[in-house]
């Protein structure tokens, strides 16, 4: 391959200055000629409640509003808000038991802050005022906060199509005996030489995105509608507005604002329907809705809290025999993705390890909670913590090295990937492992902490994990993309791939700019604009930059193709002789022999005609490259993290002294943003593990929906880290590269799980792992001090 | 649920001490100060309802920070934690206030928010509460009309929320006694993370004369209604050597003192458990054994 310009270069992102000079738009920061506020009416008086009687009229007589909507007032239609369902097909979304029952403002109401009425003013404050005249009369029902509560036979039905209210199970006609796996597992126990088993439980965790959800739409004098949201998938979104509201797409523009953050928050739609449901009532008036946090927290989805059980067999010299697992989701008020959680909750761990035997199960149930949806990871930091400290004890009582086990078992290039579909592309897990090691002294710090005194002690944990470049082959992968050469021979990318903050728009950029040839300066994306953007599935499943990267590139290659193709004619040789400096085409070994690519562009645009010669002076048509792309390859990235920590054992405080994180993610297309995501992974990763889960009272009532009281890790409670790229190129990512959005927050969960092990000798199965948890269970063990 | 709005209030800015007195004076306990504003407004925003705010800006003179070695120190109603986290003498002569103000919440909070404001909130939390309760001291109450008296610190915290303050009373300075070569303070706290509430905090100030502690003063918070002091433990100190088996008493002794609860930042019991461990820390940290 020829020398890289942009790709591997730590370049200044294209969104840098904007964002730092605080003059990047985001939805908030829209204020239109005429704007109303909206407001949407909720319920904190229960968190399961049937509406008996609404009476908006003292509402409605508040001066200054405009118009007050009740659950009549808007579409019957029902919806998912969700967008995964539209990603699978209609036979297997019916076999998945997919399904649309959400209201934009609701009779029944399923958790604490649930929609119930709007109200559109001619501002916030009025429209607020006006929200708390609002009289409701509800008839109470019963709380379920556990599956095996909303589960009960006698319980109340969220809706008709999930009878017992699970939402979901892995169904029989797709995983045999409702599991997914292989082999004998009952049998393969009976030969195990160590069975272990234990329930975990994963908490709730919320995304924290720094921007809180705002939103803006106008039903316009053309007769459409138009919504202004910072949404991670904002086609897929078109598509449910314009159904939602049984108008044509061609009536309805998603104008993405500038995204502040996802991390699946914003997968699907949050409050779309109920803005566009607000400026539909008031047409010609732009309305604006923002949420304040505290209702963010509610009404955005969080990641799924899980009962997890596993039991696990080996032989005495550590091979896997079996696994057997099932994890029971807790999946809030409605359905939104629920078949794909407690689906690839058990891919990743059937993607890890070679086990002979596998055994999964996945449920999930409803619960008067909000909502449950996407998070970074999707279910694998839920296994991680789980596969990981089983494997740990494993090793433990087996007497085995935990680092040279991982090292042994887990699956290699060529062997079956997670969906247990296609193969492995490419790893270099042990390249991770040995260069992580070494960074962090893993064997002499295990040694030395094998055997400690005194009241604080150490640990060092490892943990493994893998996941996903992009959907396929789960459900639907997509992205197209157009690129045009301008007059000057700048490009313009048509693409509508979501840049929520992961930087995903400098390095499509720099594919672009390299494939091309081209100075990073002379290509700029256009995105955001769902009438100008074609089809993409959006950011979701680690795929922005190995799908969406790899659509660019092929649409690039087609462009440059073509421009080669024009200058192969006008220099009379074969296009294969031909590249491409600064702008100049030449004849390889005669640099003499040239045309500039400036002068093709141009001419094919400003197409006059030659007075000497009668003839066009050039080839007519702006060069213009299309490509709708779908991937035949995943090429999961593996990954190692190295946690080192300190237990205080008389207070039960945890100090982080260090993490290093190794990924194998083929190639790095701009190294600064890949280390980001590592880091940035590792916070969140780290306070899954410590700290962070949304606590209800026995009412339902959320105890903690604000950072008053909802603790995320800070600058200051970091460890030192290192972030380590491995880059062995993958065969068929864009430039060898694989994922690394989502990977980051994988690995220090477990990792941290198995140093606290080191430490304490006791492993907790209940997260996040709190100083009260650690003191309760070392007062009640005791510790051994010798 | 919060609101992104601020319900409607009158906002007093009066020119002069005097003015304001008179204002407390004539509205009684319709009008709330405002000092810093880091709970009042968090407070408004949350739904507390506050007609008519007073707002100490104008009053210039009220942020003094002011030592003296023979009298002690004298600190302005407004004035900040970060004044405190900047001055050479606090950090010298008052540990455990310096310690608490410079791990107090957030930079951009320290930077607003006042030591007395944090003490006439009266929550149980408050860091800067334990480092004076600890430290001993009194809070000047100012009326109209030139009245003056001066609150025990002791005697300051009444009950959750709830201080000795008189509602046409004004805290002007709080007064923190001059150190002798003996005295010795520090203050520790937990929490979930680094910049966060206390779950427990604790502030101590020992009279120590070679290794035996004349005096003693322990202050612990969240562990109570209000900011306690930790008189079993107290007692065992005092007249004590400061050694380990003292230590272990004391830490022993703390249970008595304590009634902490289940709340959002923790447990009763871990509080239990931890709370005798933190003296002693807090204790070795202020005569230097740790």
């Amino acid at each position: 391959m020829t020398e890289l310009k942009t790709v591997g270069k730590s370049i200044e992102r294209v969104d840098i200055k904007a964002k730092v000079l605080g003059t990047a738009v985001y939805a908030a920061d829209i204020k239109l000629p005429g704007m109303l506020h909206g407001k949407i009416v909720r319920c904190f008086e229960h968190a399961h409640a049937k509406v008996v009687h609404l009476d908006l009229s003292a509402a409605a007589a508040v001066p200054g509003v405009v118009k007050v909507l009740g659950p009549k007032d808007v579409t019957s239609k029902t919806y998912n808000q969700s967008v995964i369902d539209l990603m699978a097909s209609k036979t297997e979304g019916a076999m998945l038991g997919d399904i649309e029952e959400q209201h934009i403002f609701t009779e029944h109401v399923k958790f604490w802050g649930d929609g119930i009425a709007g109200i559109i003013a001619v501002s916030e404050e009025v429209a607020e005022r006006a929200a708390k005249l609002v009289r409701v009369e509800y008839e109470p029902l019963p709380v379920y906060i556990t599956p095996e509560e909303s589960g009960h036979p006698e319980a109340v039905q969220f809706t008709p199509h999930k009878p017992g209210n699970r939402a979901f199970q892995l169904p029989e006609e797709m995983f045999p005996g409702n599991a997914l796996g292989w082999g004998d597992v009952d049998k393969a126990f009976e030969e195990a030489d160590l069975v272990i088993e234990d329930t975990f439980y994963t908490p709730k965790q919320k995304q924290c995105q720094m921007e809180p959800n705002s939103y803006v739409a106008l039903y316009d004098d053309s007769n459409r509608l138009n919504c202004w949201t910072s949404g991670q998938m904002p086609k897929l979104v078109h598509e449910k507005i314009a159904r939602l509201f049984d108008l044509p797409m061609s009536r309805v523009t998603i104008h993405q604002t500038v995204v502040g953050g996802g991390f699946g928050a914003r997968l699907g739609m949050v409050l779309e329907p109920e803005i566009c449901a607000m400026a539909l009532a008031v047409p010609g008036r732009p309305v604006k809705i923002q949420q304040p946090r505290e209702e963010d927290w509610l009404t955005s989805p969080s990641r799924h809290p899980a009962r997890y059980w596993m039991k696990i067999g080996f032989r005495k010299d550590g091979t896997p025999l079996a696994v057997d697992a099932k994890s029971v989701n807790f999946k809030g008020g409605y359905y939104l993705d629920g078949s794909a959680l407690a689906s690839t909750t058990g891919f990743w761990l059937q993607g890890m390890y070679k086990f002979e035997n596998l055994r999964y199960k996945g449920e999930s149930y409803f619960t008067n909670q909000p909502v449950c949806g996407a998070f970074r990871g999707y279910g694998n930091p839920q296994t991680n913590f789980v596969l990981e400290q089983m494997i740990e004890r494993a090793c433990v009582q087996l007497d085995l090295d935990p680092l040279e086990w991982r090292r042994k078992w887990h699956k290699e290039t060529g062997d079956m990937s997670w969906l247990n579909a296609t193969p492995y592309t490419s790893c270099a897990l042990n390249d991770c492992l040995d260069r992580g090691a070494e960074v962090i002294g893993w064997a002499q710090k295990r040694k030395k902490y094998a055997n400690q005194t005194g009241p604080k002690r150490r640990g060092i944990g490892v943990a493994v994990g893998n996941h996903t470049s992009g959907a396929f082959p789960m459900i639907l992968e997509h992205t197209t993309c157009t690129v045009r050469l301008n007059e000057d021979a700048s490009a313009t990318v048509l693409v509508a791939c979501s840049d929520m903050g992961q930087g995903a728009h400098t390095s499509l950029t720099q594919i672009a700019a390299e494939t091309l040839g081209w100075p990073i300066e002379d290509v700029r994306l256009e995105t955001g604009d769902s009438d100008a953007n074609g089809f993409d599935i959006g950011a979701h499943a680690s795929r922005t930059l190995y799908v969406g990267g790899a659509a660019i590139m092929k649409a690039c290659q087609d462009a440059r193709g073509q421009l080669l193709d024009r200058a192969a004619r006008i220099l009379k040789v074969n296009r294969d002789e031909l590249d491409i400096d600064n702008k100049t085409i030449f004849v390889e070994g005669e640099p003499e022999r040239s045309v500039s690519a400036v002068d093709i562009c141009r001419t094919g645009i400003y197409n006059f005609i030659d007075h000497a010669t009668g003839l066009p002076e050039g080839e007519l048509g702006q060069i213009q490259a299309y490509v709708s792309y779908k991937p035949d390859q995943n090429s999961p990235p593996f990954f190692a993290t190295f946690v080192e920590l300190e237990v205080d054992t008389e207070t039960g405080e945890v100090e982080l002294l260090e993490l290093v994180s190794s990924h194998d993610i083929g190639k790095a297309i701009h190294p600064a943003i890949c280390e980001g995501q590592m880091e940035g992974g590792a916070q969140q990763g780290l306070g899954m593990v410590l700290t962070e889960e949304m606590y209800f009272d026995e009412r339902g009532f959320a105890i903690n929906n604000s950072f008053t009281d909802y603790k995320m890790l800070g600058a200051s409670d970091m460890p030192k880290m290192t972030s380590i790229l491995v880059e062995n190129g993958d065969p068929y990512g864009p430039f060898g590269a694989k994922s690394v959005g989502e990977a980051g927050v994988v690995t220090p969960v477990g990792a941290t799980a198995n140093a606290i092990y080191q430490a304490t000798g006791i492993q907790f199965t209940q997260g996040p792992i709190t100083p009260e948890k650690i003191l309760h269970e070392i007062r009640k063990r005791g510790l051994t001090y010798d | 649920m919060s609101s992104r709005v601020l319900t409607d209030f009158d906002l007093l800015l009066p020119g002069s001490l005097e003015e304001a007195l008179e204002i407390l004076d004539r509205e009684r306990g319709a009008v709330t100060v405002l000092s810093g504003g880091t709970d009042l407004l968090v407070m408004m925003k949350a739904g507390f309802e506050a007609d008519k705010v007073m707002s100490l800006a104008l009053l210039g003179d009220l942020n003094r920070l002011e030592f003296d070695s023979a009298t002690g120190l004298r600190i302005g109603a407004r004035t900040t934690l970060a004044q405190l986290v900047d001055s050479p003498e606090v950090r010298q002569h008052y540990p455990a206030l310096w310690q608490s103000a410079r791990i107090f919440a957030t930079p951009q909070l320290r930077n607003t928010a006042t030591v007395v404001g944090n003490l006439l909130r009266g929550s149980p939390a408050g860091d800067c509460s334990a480092a004076v309760a600890a430290l001993g001291g009194t809070l000047v109450m100012a009326t109209a009309g030139g009245g003056r008296r001066e609150i025990d610190i002791d005697d300051l915290w009444v009950s959750y929320g709830v201080t000795a303050r008189a509602d046409n009373e004004l805290a002007v300075e709080l007064r923190l006694p001059a150190p002798d070569s003996g005295t010795a303070s520090a203050f520790k706290r937990l929490t979930r993370v680094n910049e966060d509430l206390a779950k427990l905090n604790v502030a101590v100030c020992l009279q120590m004369d070679g290794d035996t502690c004349k005096s003693a003063r322990f202050a612990m918070g969240c562990v109570a209604p209000t900011m306690i002091r930790l008189p079993a433990a107290e007692a065992i100190v005092q007249g004590a050597k400061v050694d380990d088996e003292t230590l272990a008493r004391a830490a022993e002794a703390v249970q008595q003192d304590i009634s902490p609860i289940d709340d959002k930042r923790s447990t009763a019991e871990y509080r239990r458990s931890v709370a005798g461990v933190y003296l002693k820390r807090a204790v070795q940290q202020a005569c230097g054994f740790a």
